[in-house]
């Protein structure tokens, strides 16, 4: 079924509930999340899928949401910032990068932290080297870079 | 963006049909969107393939060779234990590629028809030859990235980490379109942009990879890939190198030599594996390999630093054979 | 009452004296040693949680109801004439609500220009028009209508090509203006006496900021205010451009930026993105915005100038006898020039000294300050010819500066430094590097092929702040407080360390100081740059806090019925010989009531030189067949006086080590000469640091006295010298390392294995 140009009716989860957008096929997924779901914890860098600020997950795999159309999200799961705490209790990663200082002007915290949410999941234990794997594709322009390796480590160690 | 109609198939027949009437394929996107934003590509349709099932995932069936099929991600070949045992390199050559987040989304298929990464070509501003104009800015203008070898109105260089690595075991393709499927063999699918022929791939229109095949032989292979970057990760390599042989009484055998980021195609000469059949790879039988390999090369003004590092990575990766 | 006093500021390495207004009495400094409650530890950022869960907001969060987004058509080419524009067709599209350029824009005053649409485009970026649209898509579609008639100009976008006699000259002048000249002693004849000169260039390349968040603006127009939410590093700063531009008075005008995605010196004022924007929401009635992609971030909103370095610096006896340095920086279509003789001017106490810099202007992007600026160019070139000399001269590069890094006088001005430890900074820093390991010509490294070595360079920079800084505490009835001045937090940690030093002036819980800060409605607060916050708004902090304390001291005294003198405020409890009250307890006896304490910057001491010092030391591993640097540790020691925080403090420093790492190594634009245009406007090819080129080890020091006569903290700043020394250590740790000097930052491989080559060719 042919959709688009114009806007279509997109269903998807965002966070655990359920979202219905309507969305030209052309509108990626970050700006879909920023501007018709107003969370704006993601960001937008460089759009062109090359810093790593925009990562989410999706079915639990950390991507750029600048590179996803948000049409080829349909009937998945989407994870942002605004979803990994729970009831006001902030993720063992969030907090282990509050303890660690691994930020300075926040901008690539959301990405950094979603993919390394989506490391734990797959190794529970990573050590630095696996943080750094995980996080090459998130550039840091203030130079957070060894106190979010030390959060991606200590942060599975808090959840182990 | 322009805009575009959009639709995502179950059935690989109806996709081919798309394709027949003009759509572009979409897998993982991380090329095609790139491109779309930047005002390269502005298809009117696009069908999304990730809906077919019968494209993903790999297999071993004993003695029949190693089958990838061509939506499977990236990240998979890299993270699978079993793959890494069965043909190693495909890990060694992935897990520099790109970053996770690129790798998750990108598909064997995209990887192999990934466009070239030429600034020039890449800037909408600037009308290249690649792009219908009447001269290559790069020869004569910033070219530090660009091919150093093999090129001709065109100097842009194969960006694939992992084509590299599938050329050394022999790897081939099976392509499908509504007129039916073909094979090929993997080499045959990267042309020089020449004369009046502006592509990168041999795909024809309307046809669609759906599989990538290495011979069982080949998997017999050692192997290794190595990759030089202009910083320690998230870069396309500067120079990349794929050796593969086997080993008899320590001699090598079916050498396999092959250079990412240095010509429009990916860089095999034959004659330079062939005069390493046989050898012990000293120094020396590398050392030849590597002349040969870049017999004729002609650096542009910044880029002759990639003729020391061919060598050198050359030299690197026959040495690992045997170490 | 407030009077008026003169003062005596640096900023970005220049001088400035003026009047400010002060009031009162200042506050003595707190020994070396003292116990603080919360200054001098180390403490979570008190905004972390906000930016940890997304919810932060920054310019670019900002979305408003009814908001149109505005897209921006810039030049094609480098140089040419906008003869006439045609918009018919963008304006026919629908959702298209206004255009701007040159033919019907409102003259609107920008940096000495009266209009912000030029009629000669001058480089490859600079603003044609502009276009406001329901949506940003549209926009975009839009600019592609615009029809525009150029008259293509000679252009000359490369520094060395833009000096030499073949160029096309931009500015009536020529396009080489002499910017700086420093002269003491003869430099001429101290070279002519000297046993060894080294004479050599030095080039820099063009780095581009790439702050995360681009700049950008979102402005709103009420029919009599506007308000701009703005990505900026002063919101005062922003205010005044647009009270310029725009002829409205300061009360008209409200600039917000809560938080801010980097800035780096990019965001020192008002863009032309934020008078488009205003133009728009004035003309249109609807709120409208202006935010730049990546690639015009990279082609317009500024970047650090290529240089060409000469330096002749001679040697005799163990000295340094002359130094001679000729500069000259691109600044592109910038009016000013960051000077890299600043470091050579003022680091060393070198008898016979020349220096003059020049400025250059191309078809290119404006320059604008890059965390020190000019002086993370010039102390590259400056820092490398002192190990060449060294070298030559067979003495150790350490002791050779040693020799003339321990004067307590700037022997620039000779004035006395209010403070200095720099040969403090070189022995932790030695120690910690183990500098008695360093073999001339390097040693063999993890392989055959690699080769290892150790170098250093040293810091200076200004960063002793001064007025005009101002701040109100705010103690509510609940005994929470909000302390609010004008300075904005770039990513630095300002609301935390301010916070800290709020609470422990004001003897309160750190959790209780809410911080408002980036609103021009607030006191005045300055720019975020220049390593001047902490140094600037931190002491009138302090006095605010405590004029603050000393009303709630005087309100305890009357509820409690004591004197005065036997009270006490620590942790937001008033405590009595006997009795611990909260203040909350306290102040919720009296009817609703606000607590106002007040506190403004008092001025620095005109007859004295405030300098922050340090030295940073790299250990390096090369090989030398591929030509591949890795930077295995560097030591930074800093010399800022009291640290306040000392995680932050930490943060910042490698921070700067790692922006500084990429300077050193893989950042630099690219410029296609024919066309102008920039090819690497990007973040694929224009090559940041990843999380993988951290070097294996940061190890970071702080000398950590108190400055007693920089300001009542003693306290300066540390923003930008983390990021000066860093290029020059590890170029003179890899020429250590295998004998090859790479002159020209970045030290690609390319230019490593040719410096190789030269090396290997005359061993």
């Amino acid at each position: 079924m042919l959709r688009g140009p114009g806007e279509a009716d997109i269903a998807f989860t965002v966070n655990g509930a359920p979202a219905k957008v309507r969305a030209a096929p052309r509108r990626t997924l970050l700006d879909t999340l920023r501007e018709t779901l107003a969370l704006t914890g993601t960001k937008k860098v460089c759009d062109e899928g090359t810093c790593g600020a925009c990562t989410v997950l999706v079915d639990g795999r950390p991507v750029y949401s600048c590179m996803t159309l948000a049409i080829t999200c349909e009937g998945k799961s989407i994870e942002t910032i605004e979803g990994i705490s729970k009831d006001g209790e902030l993720h063992p990663v969030q907090r282990a990068f509050i303890d660690a200082d691994a930020f300075q002007c926040g901008f690539c915290t959301p990405g950094q932290i979603m993919s390394i949410v989506a490391l734990l999941r797959e190794n529970s234990a990573p050590t630095e080297d696996d943080v750094r794997r995980a996080v090459a594709g998130n550039l840091c322009r203030c130079g957070a870079y060894p106190n979010i390796v030390k959060a991606g480590v200590s942060a599975g160690k808090r959840k182990s | 963006m322009n805009a575009f109609s959009y639709a995502r198939p179950r059935a690989l027949a109806e996709a081919l049909r798309m394709l027949r009437n003009g759509a572009m394929a979409l897998a993982g996107g991380t090329d095609l969107l790139g491109l779309m934003k930047d005002g390269l590509a502005r298809p009117d349709s696009l069908v999304d393939l990730t809906g077919i099932e019968g494209l993903r995932g790999w297999s071993h069936p004993k003695g029949r060779g190693l089958r990838i099929g061509a939506l499977t991600s990236l990240v998979e070949l890299e993270t699978s234990d079993a793959l890494a045992k069965t043909m190693p390199i495909l890990r060694e050559s992935l897990q520099d590629a790109a970053t996770v987040q690129l790798r998750t989304m990108g598909t064997v298929g995209g990887n192999l028809l990934q466009r070239n990464r030429c600034w020039y070509f890449r800037d909408e501003g600037t009308v290249c030859w690649l792009k219908g104009g009447n001269r290559c800015f790069a020869i004569d203008g910033e070219n530090r990235y660009h091919a150093i070898i093999g090129a001709q109105d065109c100097v842009i260089v194969s960006p694939s980490d992992l084509v590299p690595a599938l050329l050394a075991y022999d790897a081939e393709i099976a392509l499908t379109s509504s007129r039916g499927t073909r094979q090929m063999k993997l080499g045959d699918l990267f042309v020089t942009p020449r004369g009046r022929d502006r592509r990168e791939h041999a795909l024809r229109s309307g046809e669609l990879i759906t599989e990538v095949r290495v011979p069982e032989a080949a998997l017999a292979r050692r192997g290794t890939y190595l990759k030089a970057m202009d910083r320690k990760a998230w870069s396309f390599a500067l120079v990349s190198v794929a050796a593969a042989a086997k080993f008899e009484r320590g001699l090598a055998r079916d050498v396999r030599l092959i250079l990412g980021g240095v010509a429009p195609v990916p860089w095999r000469v034959i004659a330079a594996e062939k005069g390493l059949e046989g050898s012990a790879l000293d120094d020396a039988a590398c050392a030849d390999a590597a002349d040969r390999l870049l017999a004729g090369a002609t650096p542009l003004r910044d880029n002759g630093y990639k003729v020391t590092l061919a060598r050198e990575l050359v030299r690197r990766a026959l040495r690992s054979l045997v170490a | 009452m407030p009077r008026v006093v003169k003062s005596r500021e640096e900023f970005e390495g220049e001088i400035f004296e003026s009047l400010v207004l002060v009031e009162g009495k200042d506050l003595p400094v707190a020994p070396a040693g003292t116990e603080f409650s919360e200054i001098a530890k180390s403490r979570r950022r008190v905004d972390g949680q906000q930016r940890v869960t997304g919810r932060a907001r920054y310019t670019q969060d900002v979305y408003l109801p009814g908001m149109l987004h505005v897209r921006v058509l810039r030049s094609p080419y480098p140089r040419a004439r906008v003869r006439r524009i045609d918009t018919k067709k963008a304006e026919a599209l629908p959702g298209v609500r206004g255009v701007l350029h040159r033919f019907n824009a409102p003259k609107a005053a920008f940096r000495g220009e009266e209009t912000i649409f030029r009629e000669e485009v001058r480089f490859v970026g600079d603003e044609v028009a502009a276009i406001a649209a329901d949506d940003e898509q549209t926009a975009v579609e839009a600019l592609r209508l615009i029809e525009v008639d150029y008259e293509l100009l000679p252009h000359v976008v490369d520094l060395e090509e833009a000096i030499g006699d073949m160029a096309p000259r931009l500015d009536t002048d020529g396009n080489v203006a002499e910017a700086a000249t420093h002269k003491r002693g003869d430099a001429k004849r101290g070279l002519k006496e000297a046993d060894f000169v080294v004479d050599a260039t030095y080039r820099t390349s063009t780095q581009l900021h790439n702050s995360l968040e681009t700049h950008g603006a979102v402005a709103t127009w009420d029919g009599e205010q506007l308000t701009v939410y703005e990505s900026t590093q002063h919101v005062f700063g922003v205010r005044q451009g647009l009270r310029a531009a725009l002829k409205l008075p300061f009360s008209k005008i409200r600039v917000l930026c809560d938080y801010m995605g980097g800035g780096f010196g990019s965001k020192g004022g008002v863009g032309k993105y934020s008078i488009i924007a205003s133009l728009f929401t004035m003309q249109l009635g609807r709120p409208a915005r202006c935010i730049l992609t990546r690639e015009e971030e990279n082609i317009a909103a500024g970047n650090r100038s290529a240089t060409l370095q000469q330096m002749r610096i001679g040697g005799k006896g163990g000295r340094i006898t002359a130094l001679e340095h000729i500069s000259w920086a691109n600044v592109g279509q910038g009016k000013w020039v960051a000077n890299p003789t600043g470091p050579t001017n003022t680091l060393y106490d070198i008898a016979n000294l020349s220096s003059k810099s020049y400025k250059v202007v191309t078809n290119a992007g404006s320059l604008s300050a890059f965390r020190a600026p000019g002086y993370v160019e010039g102390t590259f070139a400056l820092e490398s010819a002192i190990d060449e000399l060294a070298e030559k001269m067979g003495v150790d590069p350490l002791t050779l500066r040693r020799k003339h890094a321990a004067s307590p006088k700037d022997p620039m001005v000779g004035k006395r430094y209010s403070d200095k430890h720099l040969i403090e900074c070189y022995r932790i820093g030695a120690a910690e590097i183990g500098w008695q390991r360093r073999r001339a010509g390097g040693v063999r490294g993890s392989a055959p092929h690699r080769r290892r070595g150790i170098g250093m360079a040293t810091q200076i920079w200004g960063g002793g702040g001064g007025p005009p800084a101002y701040a109100t505490v705010h103690v509510n009835s609940d005994g929470t407080v909000v302390l609010t001045c004008g300075s904005q937090d770039i990513g630095t940690g300002t609301r935390t360390v301010l916070a800290q030093i709020c609470a422990d002036e004001l003897g309160v819980e750190l959790e209780d100081v809410h911080v408002r800060l980036g609103d021009t409605d607030n006191p005045y607060g300055p720019i975020s740059a220049g390593s001047l916050t902490t140094a600037s708004v931190g002491p009138a902090v302090r006095l605010a806090a405590r004029d603050a304390r000393e009303q709630l001291l005087g309100a305890a005294a009357g509820v409690l019925e004591t004197p005065v003198a036997e009270l006490r405020l620590e942790s937001g409890v008033v405590v009595t010989k006997g009795a611990r009250t909260p203040l909350a307890e306290i102040l919720g006896k009296v009817d609703n009531n606000t607590v106002i304490g007040k506190g403004g910057r008092h001025p620095n001491d005109p007859e004295l030189s405030l300098r922050t010092f340090g030295a940073h030391f790299a250990d390096v591993e090369v090989d030398v067949q591929t030509g591949e640097i890795t930077v295995e540790h560097i030591v930074a020691v800093h010399d800022i006086g009291r640290v306040i925080n000392p995680t932050t403090a930490r943060s910042q420093v490698e921070g700067g080590v790692l922006q500084a790492l990429g300077f050193a190594l893989s950042e630099e634009r690219f410029v296609d000469r024919a066309t102008g245009r920039v090819m690497n406007a990007n973040l694929e090819n224009y090559k940041v640091p990843t999380v993988k080129d951290v070097p294996a080890k940061i190890t970071v020091k702080f000398v950590d006295r108190p400055d007693r006569k920089a300001n009542n903290l003693g306290v300066k700043g540390l923003g930008e010298p983390p990021i000066i020394p860093t290029a020059a250590a590890i170029a003179n740790a890899v020429a250590n390392a295998t004998g090859a000097r790479v002159r020209h930052a970045p030290l690609t491989r390319a230019r490593v294995l040719e410096a190789l080559a030269i090396a290997g060719a005359r061993s």
